[in-house]
């Protein structure tokens, strides 16, 4: 029986490649992002100028600031929804196609959102 | 058969459930509790032969070895996989429940249909396949009283070259890692941890050409892209294959196959057809 | 004789009948409390894009109680979910040095080392940066 059967490669070495590299991210990046921007100004890590509209902008539009989108926004999205989508199927809630395009697709459309925003903002 | 030494009215005695199943009068598993006399070198193998020759000769279970090494003694101990060899009873003083293993279909009170598991061990092509040249000149050489010195040349291994796949080599072929896995358990389709692992150490395995023979099933969804690394698998092994850590580092693999297949110039056909029988 | 095998399927909260099938779902659902410190940063994407009022709106916004302790779980959870990938890793990609494979316990300090070394630099980045300007 398997030995007749045709396999076909799977697409989810993008999606994987993309869910660890955020993953990377989100371990490295965001938990001194959190502390230093949710809680720094209250635990006084950061004087209050710092978090300055003039200072911000200056740094997030900077070329390198899209960077930056890319490592705490776009790439950890498509971590989370990698997990949403096998968790899904985990829990016998969901494994269709709609259920993988839905989860991608909404990951690419908050990273388009995020791209827009950073170009319309500069 | 071993037999505790002393009497086993001044034994103590721990309650041991088990799931039977008994196809000719049971349409599902039903708990039946009996009370065992134990020390500290009973293992939950001892207390089945023991409930069999004093309680219930009917109750079923397989088992040969009783020293870890031909892997069918494989059971579920409150809900985790384990060898019923290698488990002992001193180590659950409030009682345990002993259960057929996990994702297979069960036969008959702690035995399962483990076909599955071995139809996904031969689709992923677990013996050394050699050098096209090397076979050749051996078949060549079978009818003629003179071997071509090809086919005699030994496949030379440095101990690096062993070292790299040995771990994944261990494997008893239990099939705990299969009850293990979550993911089995909801797509039996699923090559699943020990054939991928045992996929692994040929691909490693420096005297085997076979990668590309096997890399089409793995690179399937439900080759290495069904796991999502929940990891139990390498945490029930009881010989540390690690087979979740050979499934992940076989994604890698596959990604490359998938980035120099997209790269290469001849992509038309990108699933080489399996020989069908 | 012929043979009724039993078929079992997976029960609906299979996830919750095992400590490590718990853990590994616990793992998972690290993302939820993520993606809502993802919304917090788009959020704060479009406020700096609409000028200095609305940006100080963000800025009071995320030190609203329940912001601060969706953002607290969130950091929890980012926090637990580098402490399973950093063990994950020396299984996926272990590093060979000669014929030698370095000690997991090695790769896992370096990359909590490495968790020290982005906060530095950030917390130096912001606090430091007008310095330089
Ligand atoms: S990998 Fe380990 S648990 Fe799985 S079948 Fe082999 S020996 Fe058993
Ligand atoms: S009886 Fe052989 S492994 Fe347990």
């Amino acid at each position: 029986m398997s030995l007749t059967k045709r396999f076909q490669r799977s697409d989810e070495p993008i999606w994987w490649s993309l869910f660890s590299a955020g993953g990377v991210c989100v371990a490295m990046l965001i938990p001194a992002l959190i502390v230093l921007l949710v809680f720094g100004p209250s635990l006084g890590l950061l004087s209050p100028d710092t978090l300055s509209y003039q200072r911000i902008s200056t740094l997030l539009y900077h070329p390198l600031g899209l960077m930056f989108i890319g490592a705490v926004i776009i790439l950890p999205l498509f971590h989370a929804m990698h997990r949403i989508h096998h968790g899904l199927h985990d829990l016998q809630w969901a494994h269709s196609a709609l259920a993988k395009w839905l989860c991608y697709g909404s990951a690419l459309l908050l990273s388009f959102l995020a791209l827009s925003l950073w170009l319309l903002g500069r | 058969m071993k037999q505790p030494e002393t009497k086993p009215s001044d034994m103590q005695h721990l309650s041991v459930a088990i799931q039977r199943y008994r196809p000719e009068q049971d349409d599902t598993p039903v708990w039946q509790s009996y009370q065992v006399p134990y020390d500290d070198s009973t293992s939950v193998l001892d207390a089945l032969h023991w409930i069999k020759e004093h309680q219930d000769s009917s109750l079923t279970y397989r088992w040969s070895c009783r020293m870890a090494i031909c892997g069918s003694c494989g059971v579920m101990v409150d809900g985790t996989p384990k060898l019923g060899c290698k488990t002992f009873l001193r180590d659950y003083p409030q009682g345990l429940k002993v259960a057929a293993l996990a994702n297979f279909p069960i036969e008959k009170d702690l035995v399962v249909d483990m076909s599955r598991f071995l139809q996904h061990l031969t689709t992923i092509k677990p013996y050394l396949i050699g050098e096209p040249s090397l076979v050749q000149a051996g078949s060549a050489s079978a009818g003629s009283d003179q071997p071509s010195s090809a086919a005699l040349q030994p496949q030379l291994q440095s101990p690096e070259q062993v070292k790299r796949y040995q771990q994944f080599a261990n494997c008893i072929n239990c099939g705990l890692c299969y009850s293990a896995c979550p993911q089995f358990g909801l797509n039996p389709e699923f090559l699943g941890p020990a054939a991928i692992a045992l996929a692994h150490r040929y691909n490693l395995d420096s005297r085997d050409q076979g990668k590309a023979e096997r890399q089409p099933a793995l690179n399937s969804k439900d080759g290495v892209w069904s796991c999502t690394f929940v990891g139990f698998c390498s945490t029930v092994c009881p010989k540390g294959v690690d087979p979740a850590a050979a499934i992940n580092q076989g994604k890698i693999v596959s990604t490359m196959d998938g980035v120099i297949q997209w790269f290469s110039p001849k992509q038309l056909d990108a699933t080489p057809q399996e020989p069908t029988s | 004789m012929s043979r009724k095998p039993y078929q079992p399927s997976m029960p609906a909260d299979w996830w919750l009948k095992h400590p490590a099938y718990r853990f590994y779902m616990l793992r998972e659902a690290t993302v939820l409390p993520l993606l809502f410190f993802i919304g917090s940063l788009l959020y704060g994407l479009y406020c700096l894009s609409q000028g200095e009022a609305s940006w100080l709106v963000w800025l009071s916004w995320l030190q609203q109680p329940w912001v601060m302790a969706l953002n607290g779980l969130a950091l929890v959870a980012s926090l637990f979910h580098a402490f399973t990938f950093f063990r994950l890793f020396p299984q996926v990609m272990p590093l060979r040095v000669g014929s030698r494979t370095l000690p997991a316990g090695w790769m896992i300090a370096g990359q909590w080392f490495g968790v020290l070394l982005v906060f530095l630099a950030l917390w130096w980045l912001l606090g430091a940066y007008h310095v330089i300007n």
